[in-house]
Parts: structure tokens; C-alpha cells; sequence
């Protein structure tokens, strides 16, 4: 009998150089990386990046703050809302000055909703990427068609927003929005039972994604990783209950926390994650009252004083960072984008290696990238 | 901190931060502290940063242990500022400390053996600005071609110009299938 010891004397094995991407339909963009495998097991990731760069930043430094709004849509092209609202913030802080009540509650339901609509996309995605194909994607598109619809309702566009000015808000919102928003509030429910029906209590599902890219806390912080990808390894890190902005520290709401930090607990907590913005959106609704959404004075130009910040907010993939340094005028001197998918892709590496190579795709899957906002 | 410390003639007053705790921490640096709109900003000359990056994370009372962004704000004539955004997630506090590198020595130790995030933010660094990450495990380009290693795009000398003008000012860009 030939004993497993004697026949790893007998075949000498050679790794295998496997590429993957740009162009593959799993890597959600343009990302490649390079896996080195031995057998099925993977022993090195070299991801790359950069294939989306634009210079969103040096761009920035081009533009008028007004004009700024819009690339920050087209950084975050699923969380626009998360991203225009970091970049106003950043803004609003150097020219110091208040937002009126009604902009602030519009504000914080459209970025739930805009949470709510990003992770139906994930949700979605990352099925097919486990290989539940159809089914899971179908109902969770339609429940991101139906918030598009109402944000196109509101702002005209389907994607590319551009609707929040600092300040406040470009235009009042529909007459009927209140109705609305509880209409999409009921769909968005019925949304996550669907979804715990077919992923989450899922019995194929579970057994494919329990226990994969396990990263612990400790490493995660020290990866730079953020939202739910951070939560799911048991850190309690959200920067709505840490470093409260808008009027969430007047709002009940729980952050769910993972316990295992593998590919399951990622994909809980963030079906978690809608009920409680679900939860967000009708505490906000309640409060939501007429008045201005822009302050009376608003200089037609805005010119900031000399000066820097660091305003971070959480969007649906973690910590979305706008670093503002103004030497006076009317643009930016330097605007920096913390991409939190850029440092969260960091530890693609630590979760990979020693995985299944069929493993490799659901751990990428599972940070819920977006290329546009790594390369900005 | 030594006795010539400018930190006692400015009159604004540090009582609110945790600058004396960071103080405290950077004990032998010389580190001058700066008001920020949202966090207290703390000088480190370059060649004491890495010391004083480390002593903040290590520091018990403060634990720096997340490392929020790592960038550079290039100021002409004044040299590359390289700034980092620390965070606690168990103190929950916040700190940026600031280093200005001189035009001619663009040169900083890598933060990588403080945080891993480090990483590649040195690399998006360093390939913007051309700023040299001492050190660094993996010193290649992040986002910008591998072979794009002499032109630095978010310097101020930079221009913003289509692909096409790049090419003829001799930017180090290459035509199309080179």
C-alpha cells in the first residue's frame, strides 16, 4: 500500500500560475489577480489594480466645489448618495455653516436607502459568484430597481445623482415623496425575507461559504478594513454610532456584528444591515418636516477659507474618506478619496491564501468591491 | 519634548485635545501640535516620524491601531507634506500627523511595519508624488502603469491635459502600442 507520505517523494508537484481578469465576469470590474496554486489550494495572490483610473482626484483640483459633486458619483457609482454626502460635509465644515433640519432628514433617508439598494446589488452579486445563479440575482434587482426608480423620481437620473449641494439639497423632493418612500419601505421588507429564503437559510449556500477567508479582528483593524467587512470579524466599528453625523445619534438603530469573520457572517450582516437601515429610514420619515433644504444665504460662488479636513462617513462598503485641503479660492487645493474597498482589498491576500482556488472567488466576492471607487 | 518647545508660546490652548497624552507619548520628538477643524494635528520632522508613528500605536492610553488614510499634499516650493489620519477603535479618538518633506530629499521611512494598511497607500503615494517609501516590502506602482515610474501626476507641475499633449511635452508618456 502506497502511503500518502511516500507519494509525495514519488510525484514532484509544481505550482501553477493561474491569471485572472481584467476581464472576468466574478472580479465585478476591471481587477486582475494573479493566484499561484499547488493542487487546489492557493499559496499567493498578487492582485492589480489601477485599470479604472481617471484622476478623480487631480480633476477635483480643477473644479469649482459645485462641480466636484458629481465625480464623487462617479467614484462610488452604487452608493452615490454615501459618497456626494462625505464630499458637501468636507465642504460645509471649511465654510462652516448649518444645514437646515428638513436637508439634513432628506439626506439621511436617501443614503439609507441608498445602503439599502447597494447591498440588494451585493446580495445579488455575490449568488451568482457562489454559483446560485438566477433566482437570488432576479429578486434582488428588482428590489434595486424599485429604489432607483424612486431616486430618479426625485433627483431625474438613474445613477448619477448629483443632488445634494452644500448647503443642503438642489430641489425640494416630490409631493408625494413620504407616500413613497413608504411604499419602497414595504417592498424592502418583503426584499430580505425573500433573500433569507433563498441565500440565507439556504443549506448549499451555508456549507459553501462557512468558514472561508476567515480573517481575525486584530488583522482586519490593522488591514485598514472597514464596514461590514470589519463588523463581520467582531470589531464594533461604525462610524454612524462612533462618530456620529447627520442626526443618527437621535435614532435607535443596532450594529450588527459578525463572530466568525468568514464569507457567511459578511453576507449576514449586511442582510442585517438593511433591516436596521430599513429601521433608519422609517424613524426618519416620522421626524421629516416642511421647511427650507437650503440655508437663505448661499453665495453664489463658494470660496473656503484656508484650511484642511478629514470628514469620514459610512457607505455601504466601509469608511468613505474625503481629505479637503483649501489654500482659499473656489476649488480645492488638494481633495484626497479614502476608497474604503481600496484597503479593505488589502487583505484579499491574508483571506485567500491556503483557500480552495474555487474559494478565491467568493472571498473577492464577499468585500463587495467596487473598481471604480479603488482606482478612482 | 525638548525645554525649546514652540508648543508653550502659541496661544491657542491644547486643554481639549489629547495633545498633552500625545505629548506624553512622543517623548524625545520633536512634535509640534496644530488646531485642525476636526482633529488635533501633530508635526513630526521626517526623519523622527517613524519613531513617533510608532510610539503612538504603542502608546497604551492612546493605541493608535488604525491607520485611516496615508496621503501627501504637494506645496511647490515648501516640499510634499506626507499625512497620515490615525484612529483608535478602542479609545475612539483621532489624530493627523503631518511631515514636510524638503524638494530635494523626498525621501520618508515606510509605515508598513506600524500598520499593514500602510501598504499600499505608500505605493499610491509614492507613484503620485514621487515621494520614496524607505524600506517599503513592495515598492512597485498601485495604479498607474508598471513602466510609468519618472512622471508624478498629482504634483502641482503636473499638467491636466489629454493623453495626446502628455505624449509631446515629453512626459515620459509612450504612444499607443509602444
Amino acid at each position: 500500500m502506497v502511503t500518502p507520505r511516500a507519494l509525495e517523494h514519488e510525484f514532484e508537484t509544481q505550482d501553477l500560475m493561474i491569471n485572472m481578469g481584467p476581464q472576468h465576469p466574478s472580479t465585478h470590474g476591471v481587477f486582475r489577480m494573479v493566484l499561484t496554486i499547488d493542487g487546489e489550494v492557493v499559496r499567493d495572490v498578487v492582485p492589480y489594480v489601477g485599470y479604472m483610473h481617471r484622476g478623480a482626484e487631480k480633476l477635483c483640483e480643477t473644479m469649482d466645489y459645485r462641480q466636484g459633486i458629481g465625480y464623487m458619483d462617479r467614484t462610488e457609482y452604487l452608493a452615490n448618495f454615501n459618497a456626494e454626502l462625505s464630499y458637501v460635509m468636507a465642504v460645509e465644515k471649511l465654510l462652516d455653516i448649518d444645514v437646515p433640519e428638513r436637508a439634513q432628514w432628506i439626506r439621511m433617508i436617501l443614503c439609507e436607502l441608498n445602503r439599502i439598494s447597494s447591498h440588494f446589488m451585493f446580495t445579488g452579486a455575490f449568488g451568482t459568484d457562489v454559483g446560485v445563479f438566477g433566482t437570488a440575482f432576479t429578486y434582488s434587482f428588482i428590489q434595486r430597481e424599485i429604489v432607483q426608480d424612486l431616486f430618479e423620481e426625485i433627483t431625474g437620473d438613474r445613477l448619477m445623482y448629483a443632488y445634494f449641494r452644500p448647503g443642503g439639497l438642489a430641489w425640494e423632493v416630490t409631493d408625494n415623496f413620504v407616500a413613497r418612500v413608504h411604499e419602497v419601505l414595504a417592498d424592502m421588507r418583503q426584499g430580505v425575507i425573500d433573500i433569507d429564503g433563498l441565500l440565507t437559510h439556504n443549506e448549499i449556500f451555508v456549507a459553501r461559504t462557512k468558514g472561508v477567508g476567515y480573517i481575525s479582528g486584530q488583522d482586519a483593524i490593522d488591514y485598514g478594513m472597514s464596514g461590514p467587512a470589519l463588523r463581520a470579524s467582531g470589531v464594533d466599528l461604525d462610524i454612524r454610532k462612533a462618530e456620529p453625523y447627520l442626526y443618527y445619534d437621535q435614532i435607535d438603530f443596532d450594529v450588527p456584528l459578525g463572530e466568525h469573520g468568514d464569507v457567511y457572517d459578511r453576507f449576514v450582516l449586511r442582510v442585517e444591515e438593511i433591516r436596521q437601515s430599513i429601521r433608519i429610514v422609517e424613524q426618519c420619515i416620522e421626524r421629516l418636516q416642511p421647511g427650507p433644504i437650503q440655508p437663505e444665504r448661499m453665495p453664489r460662488m463658494l470660496r473656503t477659507p484656508p484650511g484642511e479636513v478629514y470628514i469620514r462617513t459610512e457607505a455601504p462598503r466601509g469608511e468613505y474618506g474625503i481629505y479637503l485641503v483649501s489654500k482659499g479660492g473656489n476649488r480645492p487645493y488638494r481633495l484626497k478619496i479614502r476608497s474604503a474597498c481600496l484597503s479593505n482589498l488589502q487583505a484579499l491576500k491574508h483571506m485567500t491564501v491556503g483557500q480552495y482556488v474555487a474559494d478565491a472567488v467568493i472571498v473577492l466576492g464577499s468585500i463587495d468591491i467596487v473598481l471604480c471607487e479603488v482606482d478612482r | 519634548m525638548t525645554t525649546d518647545e514652540p508648543q508653550t508660546e502659541a496661544p491657542p490652548s491644547f486643554d481639549d485635545t489629547i495633545w498633552s497624552t500625545v505629548d506624553g507619548a512622543l517623548a524625545g520628538i520633536s512634535a509640534t501640535p496644530e488646531r485642525g477643524v476636526l482633529d488635533l494635528i501633530v508635526h513630526i520632522p521626517p526623519d523622527e516620524v517613524l519613531r513617533g508613528l510608532t510610539a503612538l500605536r504603542r502608546h497604551e492610553a492612546l493605541d493608535f491601531d488604525y491607520l485611516r488614510s496615508l496621503t501627501a499634499v504637494d506645496n511647490e516650493d515648501e516640499g510634499i507634506d506626507v499625512v497620515y489620519h490615525l484612529y483608535s477603535t478602542t479609545h475612539r479618538h483621532n489624530v493627523t500627523v503631518k511631515t514636510t518633506l524638503s524638494n530635494d530629499d523626498l525621501t520618508v521611512d515606510t509605515a508598513t511595519t506600524v500598520w499593514r494598511a500602510a501598504n499600499w497607500l505608500e505605493r499610491e503615494t509614492a507613484e503620485m508624488f514621487g515621494i520614496r517609501f524607505n524600506n517599503h516590502p513592495d515598492p512597485r506602482t498601485l495604479l498607474m502603469p508598471e513602466d510609468m515610474t519618472d512622471t508624478f501626476p498629482l504634483r502641482k507641475d503636473h499638467p491636466l491635459a489629454e493623453i495626446e499633449v502628455l505624449q509631446g511635452e515629453g512626459m515620459g508618456y509612450t504612444e499607443e502600442g509602444q
